[in-house]
């Protein structure tokens, strides 16, 4: 067999995050040489989940500088808690991003076969939070409707308000399309809510209703982006089923996404090596090769290099607190309609204006709280995993715990107790690839609750490099079922 | 076979191209097919033979099981297996005791028939009479294990024709064969079996049925299925009640996870009489439950209204309204005075109206709003309507002119209409 110096590698991939992961993916077919590694010793990078053992590894690993994206993480577990169970029966997730039905990313999934190794879990109801009028009240969760039925029935809406949202509903669904164009067009960079309060006449309630259905991160979408995010929401209900627009894979969300594909990867004769990263890379000129020298001693000949940007990230920051609590929060799961499969995740906004500041200024950016039940395996079924975030402020760290005790105060959540409290501040990528001799830079994906599909854009350039004259466009993340080969040779004979 | 001539209008006939090896496939299985068919019409050429004992009912029932599942529509083939079905099934308890079958589930062919009308098919029949040397308690004893046996062949046997029809309904689910025998399969659990039984086996029924619209909520057949089902439930063979709530209730969800649902508006408005008589509802509940179906449509219609099935269902409302007695004892609310039924229409044309703001160009709105004003006419002593009421009618029907114009000959009968007999000049 011949050893890792003695190949000559097609490609190098390094680091199995999700974009590496999914070229792997990509590339499982082709039969060419790929050596795939990645100096972690877990599979996953920024997008893997980690068990309570592997987590405190992790957050440790960090203290003392960052790691590319991520900085100033801590992990406490409550004083005093007996609820906390064995670390194997946690699988907290750095990447809870969820799927829209109609995302790029399920069709990738599906054409390549990977979506068989997938288990998904449906994406539930979208809450707004509501503080309090009162001291003696309870704060309120009320659910966001997005469809005709959700409308009808809901109670917290006005008639006339049920009219503007039916009417920028059906607005949203052609919003491309003549005359709806014009509407819109002049307002395109303007923000979503100036957009609908002119034109659309609602009020900030509604306004308010409509934004968080864009899950923006700064709560000032523009209104090209915001129309898009809602339409791919909107256009998503019901494709899987009833009740739904978004899918969540278990076992840790993106995680099991990477890993998926990197089995894929291996199923074609791609080889692993975790544990290992590239110390020093020299340019063969004449041969056009790339001489690799890595942390195991070995040294290795590729033709490309694929790896990530591993300064820190640029642009947008966030921060996110990642809570277990000890209820299974069975209220947030329930199916929204007759005949919708019981949601595994369930998604709590406050909006810019629902919560203070330590200092009393109200706080000026939304925070999103993605309930995950023991469903998704990442804790056990009598607990659920809260992932709170928000963008990076000096007080977000303080603002996600207000969120957090905000949310374990309403009806539904009141009785549960927090049993860990997992803390990071994660920056963003962005969708650039940079590709100069033989190496492939990717930065990194673009930070945001539900799945980017702009981040499959650079994996599909990174393939072409690869597959040079080869690529074939039509085969791209397109194969036939493994085991359907077997079947239609057998029929032939 | 490929041409036979332009049944099929515009649809070019091309014949099938077939290689030679699938052409020999295909005339062996045309050939194994009508081996099958062969024999089994050569057994039940002569019934009193096929079915005359246990082994050649057998015989009879495996061949039409296999035909079947070649050809479920075959209607004759699912004869001939409730025949041989019911030389297979033991006689139940209930048919010993001489209340058995009714003349469509007798398996009494030929001349002469016992004069009880049942033959002691399956066990031959032990009687208490025929056990001379036992004791009466020993006789009971025996009975009771003997009815129990009979109870769990007969439950086994239907639940596995039950099970037969399933993958021949996924592959056919609209072949009315393979319904019409289920349904009779169903039909002989009521008359074989005990009745908590039975109805366990129909409850059964009813879960099919509400997945089958779950699956396709507006399929009407379903609808009448499911109703057909509800009703023997309800019957005192099943030893049933009234499920009138129940059904209300299924038609409300129905309605939450799709309010352009025809069919459950259209059962609602069936279900409504029954359930008002059995609540015992008087005067004032009725109203009360009139106003909250009307604030129901209401909130329907202000989502909706380009809807066609909410506007029917809120013509059932007003109909509420205009039907006056005698003869309207079906409705919601018969004993409603004149002076409220003119003043709920007139609220309604408030309400209707109201819907014009945002929806301006649904065609439906403005035919209710025709429609609400002349029947406000006939209610106030039939009445032409007045100068401001003209020129609405004017306007809204032009708006109809305007929206639907392929049906321009319709509103221009209807406009002669409304001059000769309300006087209202275009």
């Amino acid at each position: 067999m011949e050893s890792l110096s003695d190949t000559l590698w097609d490609v190098v991939i390094c680091g199995t995050g999700l974009q590496q992961s999914l070229l792997a993916l990509a590339l499982s077919r082709s039969k060419k040489k790929i050596l795939h590694i990645d100096p972690n010793d877990f599979y996953g990078g920024s997008e893997a989940a980690f068990s309570l053992q592997d987590a405190e590894s992790w957050v440790k690993g960090l203290t003392g500088g960052f790691n590319g994206f991520f900085k100033s993480a801590t992990l406490v577990k409550s004083e005093g808690t007996t609820g906390l169970g064995p670390s194997r029966a946690y699988y907290l997730a750095l990447a809870p991003t969820f799927i829209h039905s109609r995302s790029a990313l399920l069709s990738q999934l599906v054409s390549s076969q990977a979506y068989r190794q997938v288990e998904f879990l449906a994406v539930g109801s979208f809450f707004i939070f509501k503080p309090a009028q009162d001291p003696c009240f309870r704060p309120t969760l009320t659910r966001i409707p997005s469809t005709r039925e959700d409308i009808f029935s809901s109670t917290a809406v006005s008639t006339k308000a049920k009219r503007m949202l039916m009417k920028f509903l059906k607005f949203v669904l052609d919003y491309e399309e003549s005359p709806q164009l014009e509407q819109w067009r002049s307002h395109a960079d303007a923000p979503l809510t100036e957009f609908l309060g002119e034109v659309f006449k609602m009020d900030a309630e509604l306004q308010t209703y409509v934004l968080t259905l864009t899950l923006s991160l700064d709560g000032n979408i523009s209104t090209k982006d915001g129309l898009a995010t809602i339409r791919r929401h909107l256009s998503s209900m019901g494709v899987y089923g009833p009740g739904f627009a978004a899918i969540y894979p278990k076992w840790g969300g993106l995680s099991e996404i990477a890993q998926v594909s990197c089995r894929a990867g291996a199923v074609g004769g791609a080889v692993y090596m975790l544990g290992s990263s590239i110390k020093e890379i020299e340019t063969v000129q004449e041969d056009k090769l790339l001489r690799l020298s890595l942390s195991s001693g070995d040294t290795v000949r590729t033709r490309l290099l694929v790896r990530a940007n591993d300064s820190s990230g640029f642009g947008l920051s966030i921060s996110r607190l990642v809570a277990v609590v000890d209820s299974p929060l069975t209220s947030f799961f329930q199916p929204t309609v007759e005949g919708a499969p019981r949601p595994a995740v369930a998604v709590v906004a406050f909006p810019t204006g629902s919560l203070t500041t330590p200092a009393g200024a109200t706080y000026q950016y939304p925070v999103y709280l993605s309930a995950h039940s023991g469903e998704t395996g990442e804790c056990p079924n009598d607990q659920s995993v809260l992932y709170l975030t928000t963008l990076s402020t000096p007080d977000s760290n303080e603002i996600l715990q207000k969120a957090l005790d905000a949310f374990l105060s309403t009806e539904e959540a009141q009785t549960s107790h927090i049993l860990l409290r997992l803390q990071y501040e994660q920056s963003g990528g962005s969708t650039d690839l940079c590709a100069e001799n033989c190496v492939i830079t990717l930065s990194g994906t673009p930070l945001s609750l539900a799945f980017d599909d702009s981040t499959l854009d650079p994996v599909k350039e990174a393939w072409k490099h690869v597959m040079g004259e080869g690529a074939v466009e039509s085969e791209y993340m397109n194969f036939p079922d493994r085991e359907g080969e077997a079947d239609e040779d057998e029929a032939n004979e | 076979m490929a041409n036979q001539g332009g049944s099929q209008h515009g649809i070019a006939r091309t014949s099938r191209v077939r290689t030679e090896a699938q052409r020999q496939r295909d005339l062996e299985r045309i050939a194994s097919y009508r081996v099958l068919e062969d024999d089994l019409r050569a057994r039940v050429k002569n019934p009193r033979t096929a079915y005359a004992d246990r082994a050649s009912a057998q015989h009879v029932f495996d061949l039409t099981t296999r035909l079947l599942r070649l050809n479920p529509e075959y209607y004759t083939v699912w004869n001939i297996r409730r025949r041989a079905l019911l030389v297979l099934l033991p006689a139940g308890p209930k048919a010993r005791r001489g209340d058995c079958c009714d003349r469509s589930s007798c398996s009494c062919l030929g001349e002469t028939q016992p004069s009880h009308g049942c033959p002691k098919a399956g066990r031959s029949g032990t009687t208490a009479d025929d056990a001379g040397d036992h004791t009466s308690e020993e006789n009971d004893e025996e009975k009771k294990q003997d009815d129990e046996e009979t109870e769990k062949q007969t439950r086994t046997m239907l639940q596995t024709e039950l099970e037969f029809t399933i993958p021949l309904l996924i592959e056919s689910p609209k072949c009315y064969w393979i319904w019409s025998y289920r349904l009779w399969i169903l039909r002989q659990s009521i008359s074989r079996l005990p009745v908590p039984v039975a109805r366990g086996i129909w409850q059964a029924e009813l879960a099919l049925a509400s997945k089958m619209l779950t699956k396709d909520r507006r399929n009407f057949h379903a609808w009448g299925y499911r109703r057909h089902v509800v009703a023997q439930l309800e019957s005192d063979a099943l030893g049933g009640g009234s499920m009138v709530e129940a059904e209300f209730q299924y038609t409300e969800d129905k309605i939450r996870a799709d309010l352009s649902n025809f069919s459950a508006w259209h059962s609602r408005s069936k279900l409504i009489p029954r359930l008002l008589e059995e609540r015992g509802a008087d005067e004032k509940a009725r109203r009360e439950f009139f106003e909250a179906e009307l604030d129901k449509i209401h909130n329907a219609l202000n989502v909706g209204p380009e809807d066609q099935s909410l506007w029917y269902y809120h013509q059932y409302l007003m109909l509420n309204l205009t039907t006056l007695p005698p003869n309207n004892e079906h409705t919601i609310t018969p004993t409603l005075p004149i002076e409220d039924r003119i003043a709920f229409l007139r609220n309604e044309l408030a309400e209707i109206r109201d819907l014009l703001e945002d929806y301006d160009n649904v065609k439906l709105i403005y035919e209710a709003l025709i429609d609400l004003t002349l029947d406000l006419c006939r209610l106030e002593g039939k009445r032409k309507p007045d100068e401001e009421e003209k020129e609405n009618l004017r306007e809204w029907l032009g708006k109809m002119k305007e929206l639907d114009p392929m049906r321009m000959g319709r509103w221009r009968d209807f406009e002669e209409g409304l001059r000769r007999e309300w006087g209202v000049e275009a």
